[in-house]
């Protein structure tokens, strides 16, 4: 059953509606209930409109892009009619409002068209790489998360030792470098000279697959119970992750020492002190807490990049990931995938940034009052 | 501590306990290319997709080293005396992967779908196959609209589809009215195929997996891989890893001289010379000022530095001479070269009618984004132009811009440089992809040659039935192109491949390769030594 957005649309309508029918007096949990319903009803209303202007756009972008899809796709020597015909089955020799037209009354039925590289519908395409894509970003946001929190506590906590600059200088060069760089480095080291991990793909080819359940291959693996494929998949996703999160896993560093360095200097702590409270309590329970309020808004949004910008990590370990899917779109004018590419990375910045929102509203009081909880 | 230590014990076991599973395959064979490969006969035509369908499919005929027709799913044939009916006899023994009998209805389905959707070969036969009838099971008639001398050699382009398992996959709707889809959608990820080997496994945009045909209707070496990989990549530190550690036989063409250096520096990888169906052309404009001038485009000619390009810019290749590849079957060796001479070229400038006016007329080149060696190819023109007095632009264009502005006069530029490859061996494939009028609004002529008394002996030799009668014809033409200097003709098309010596007898490793693209790696013709 397809789900689609004008459904989505009349659910919200529903949400928001019930949301100023409410009853006059409610227990305080369901207030806060309520607040969270509106909450989410106000966010998704404005994700519509920020999606619907996106894809206004990408579309035209992807329309006024130097040269002939149709004659792209159909190869340099394919004869005119030929061309032709694709041309008029794409709505190309109409005005570009019509063709937006058309476009939007299929995609929000869930049909963004054919691929014109793949040859396969665009929504197919997306079912097979989006997940590859999602997994190697949620494994290299997890890596980011730990190490990037960890050495930017261990770097405050030791502030202005030798430990904190030697984690500074750390986190320079991972900001500074590319991804492809590490990855680069990595291959050579521990695929090249080491042999430790695989170089390519998200399987060996002597291994089963498990069937496909959410796309994600360990997942899948857990989930169906097959070790092999799981161990297989886990060796093949480290470095490519590793080194996608390089440079995030930086940034989360120097911000949780940032904020750590700033907060430790404020009257709340310094009272905290001189109360006799130990310091591993202070550091752990009243210190990081709210250092990690920075920490967590820029991690939301590194999360989502991480998808968009894993192109050339994609490439290098040959990851079958909507990333390179869409770059090499971009690059062989397949429209419709273009389109469809950049409209799922824009669906996933706006899910994380409201999740984001939601986290920080649950870790920072002062944020929970000011929206009235 | 314990803990910890129990942690680290249970992932070794874990890993001993299932590091061990992959299951390798005998002989593989494991290539890397670049993507996308199309596995649909209908729809694939360049380099990686004609390896597949060579691997997976069969053809009526098959080149031999020459690029002469043998049989192969035919066992005869015969052409009418007006040229214009081509009748074959088809094996009997033959089957399908999935067990039908391969049969002239196929041969006739085939041909009709491809001619229908009109992408990939369709080019070679739209316009010239009438009709194609079954008159018995191993009976296939081809009707031609005209006698087409070179028809047998552009079969190696018709593989063959099993016509029930495609049509018991069509899609209706579809844009191919009560034919549906015709079977595309299916055939994106599927096979319908009776070759030597087998589809096994399709990630769209990762690798391609075949085993070995072993019911297969011809006797193959024991020692053919009995699995063969394609894997789409390119980059070169990934594909330096996987030779490194075993896990590539053969390296794709596009690595640069300093990625097959470091390659054939690995224990057991050697360097595979491949000359290719094809040649890097600088076409000129002939009807644009100031290349319109003969004497222009002469002086041009005698002033490009050719050693440069074949030594240092893409070393290892020989200079072209005339507009056909000396592997090509009707190449003629007699055919006039133009060698760097500075005397020459001033001489040639002089006698222009822009000689008076060289600043007032610089000349555009444009080179393709995508192949940045084009861009040294072109900066060198402008600095060996600039020694006669010619002005040059250098202009870098996407490959997708070139399509676009070649397809009008106006819009071609003074030059671009192209590579191009014949899609059937003859030299025909070349003379009418190049210079044929009909082809002067696409990218394979920037020249605008538009020449009647071209056509007219080009059409003249196409319709001659006699092959050496033709390549004598094939011979007048290349001169006479020759003459009108519409082109430099850089260099035969050579590859380069990084592969296992060690382990592989690769017959295109030797020079014993059908000047047929997608050919040099067809499985069959592979032997692995383990």
């Amino acid at each position: 059953m397809k789900f689609t957005v004008l459904q989505a649309g009349r659910v919200l309508f529903w949400i928001h509606r019930k949301t100023k029918e409410g009853p006059a007096e409610q227990p305080c949990s369901a207030r806060n209930s309520m607040r969270l319903v509106r909450f989410l009803a106000k966010r998704l209303m404005h994700a519509a409109f920020v999606l619907i202007g996106l894809s206004i756009l990408i579309f035209l972008i992807a329309r006024v892009m130097p040269g002939n899809p149709a004659r792209m796709a159909m190869g340099p020597r394919a004869p005119q009619w030929a061309i032709e015909k694709l041309e008029k089955q794409m709505y190309l020799d109409r005005p570009l409002p019509i063709q937006y037209f058309y476009w939007f009354k299929s995609a929000i039925s869930g049909d963004f068209g054919d691929s014109l590289v793949t040859k396969r519908s665009v929504s197919e395409d997306i079912i097979e790489y989006f997940p590859a894509s999602l997994e190697l970003a949620i494994y290299a946001a997890v890596f980011m998360g730990i190490a990037g929190v960890v050495l930017g506590t261990v770097s405050g906590w030791f502030a202005n030792t030798w430990i904190d600059n030697l984690v500074r200088v750390i986190a320079y060069i991972g900001i500074v470098t590319p991804s492809f760089v590490f990855a680069i480095f990595f291959v050579l080291i521990f695929s090249y000279w080491l042999e430790l991990f695989p170089t390519i793909g998200r399987l060996s080819s002597g291994i089963d697959g498990p069937p496909v359940i959410t796309g994600m291959v360990t997942l899948d693996a857990l989930i169906t119970g097959n070790p092999a494929a799981f161990w297989d998949g886990l060796k093949h996703i480290f470095l490519p992750a590793v080194s996608l999160a390089m440079g995030p896993m930086a940034q989360e560093a120097r911000i949780t020492r940032s904020s750590l360095a700033d907060n430790a200097g404020k009257d709340f702590i310094a009272a905290e002190r001189a109360c006799g409270i130990p310091e591993r309590t202070i550091m752990f329970k009243y210190l990081l807490k709210p250092s990690l309020i920075p920490t967590i808004s820029i991690y939301g949004l590194d999360f989502a990049s991480l998808m968009g910008n894993a192109f050339l990590i994609e490439l290098i370990f040959n990851w079958p990931g909507l990333s390179r899917y869409g770059m090499n779109a971009i690059l062989q004018k397949d429209l419709n995938a273009v389109i469809a590419a950049i409209m799922v990375f824009g669906v996933v910045f706006v899910i994380v940034n409201i999740a984001i929102d939601l986290a920080v509203e649950r870790l920072d009081p002062r944020i929970r009052f000011r929206t009235g909880g | 501590m314990k803990v910890l230590l129990k942690a680290l014990g249970g992932i070794v076991v874990f890993t001993l306990a299932f590091s061990c599973i992959a299951q390798a395959a005998d002989r593989p064979l494991r290539t890397t290319w670049a993507w996308p490969t199309y596995i649909d006969p209908a729809v694939g035509s360049d380099n990686s997709s004609t390896n597949a369908l060579g691997n997976m499919y069969d053809t009526l005929v098959v080149p031999d080293k020459t690029g002469a027709p043998q049989p192969h799913l035919a066992t005869s044939w015969n052409v009418s005396k007006d040229g214009k009916a081509w009748t074959f006899k088809l094996r009997r023994d033959v089957k399908f992967h999935n067990g039908d009998p391969l049969t002239s209805s196929d041969v006739k389905f085939s041909m009709d779908r491809m001619l229908t959707i009109g992408e990939g070969f369709a080019h070679l036969f739209s316009g010239k196959v009438d009709a194609v009838e079954a008159p018995d099971t191993s009976t296939v008639i081809f009707k031609l609209k005209d006698p087409f001398g070179p028809f047998l050699s552009t079969l190696f382009r018709l593989y063959v589809v099993n016509q029930k398992q495609v049509m018991a996959n069509v899609i209706t709707p579809g844009p191919y009215g009560d034919k549906g889809d015709f079977g595309k959608k299916w055939l994106v990820s599927h096979t319908a195929a009776s070759g030597p080997y087998k589809l096994k496994e399709f990630k769209v945009e990762e690798r391609l997996v075949m085993s070995l045909n072993t019911d297969y209707w011809q006797t193959l070496d024991p020692l053919v891989p009995d699995e063969y990989t394609m894997l789409g990549t390119t980059e070169a530190i990934t594909v330096r890893t996987l030779m490194s550690r075993g896990e590539l036989e053969v390296a794709d063409r596009w690595q640069s001289n300093e990625s097959l250096n470091a390659l054939s520096r690995i224990k057991g990888v050697g360097l595979a010379k491949i000359n290719g169906p094809g040649q890097f052309y600088a076409m000129i404009h002939t009807k644009k000022p100031p290349t319109d001038d003969i004497h222009f485009r002469k002086a041009m000619a005698y002033a490009m530095d050719y050693d440069t390009v074949t030594t240092h810019l893409f070393p290892g290749t020989t200079q072209a001479k005339g507009p056909i590849p000396r592997m090509m079957p009707g190449f003629d060796d007699s055919v006039f070269q133009y060698r760097r001479d500075l005397d020459k070229a001033r001489a040639e400038l002089e006698k222009s009618r822009y000689y008076s006016a060289l600043d007032k007329n610089p000349v555009v080149i444009h080179w393709i984004a995508e192949v940045p060696d084009e861009e040294k190819v072109a900066l060198l023109f402008m600095s060996n132009m600039a020694e006669i007095g010619i002005n040059v632009d250098v202009v870098k264009v996407p490959w997708m811009s070139v399509v676009e502005e070649t397809a009008a006069m106006d819009t071609s530029p003074h030059i671009v440089t192209i590579f191009d490859e014949a899609h059937y061996p003859e030299a025909a494939a070349l003379l009418q992809s190049r210079y044929a009028s009909p082809s002067a609004n696409t990218w394979e002529q920037n020249e605008w040659l538009l020449d009647s008394t071209y056509d007219t002996m080009l059409e003249e030799a196409l319709k001659t039935m006699d092959r050496e009668s033709r390549f004598k014809q094939y011979a007048e033409l290349q001169h006479y192109i020759v003459e009108q200097c519409p082109t430099l003709f850089m260099f035969d098309v050579m590859s380069r491949h990084a592969y296992r010596s060690d382990i592989m007898d690769w017959p295109a490793a030797r020079g014993e390769v059908p000047p047929v693209q997608g050919y040099e790696l067809l499985g069959r013709y592979i032997k692995i030594r383990k």
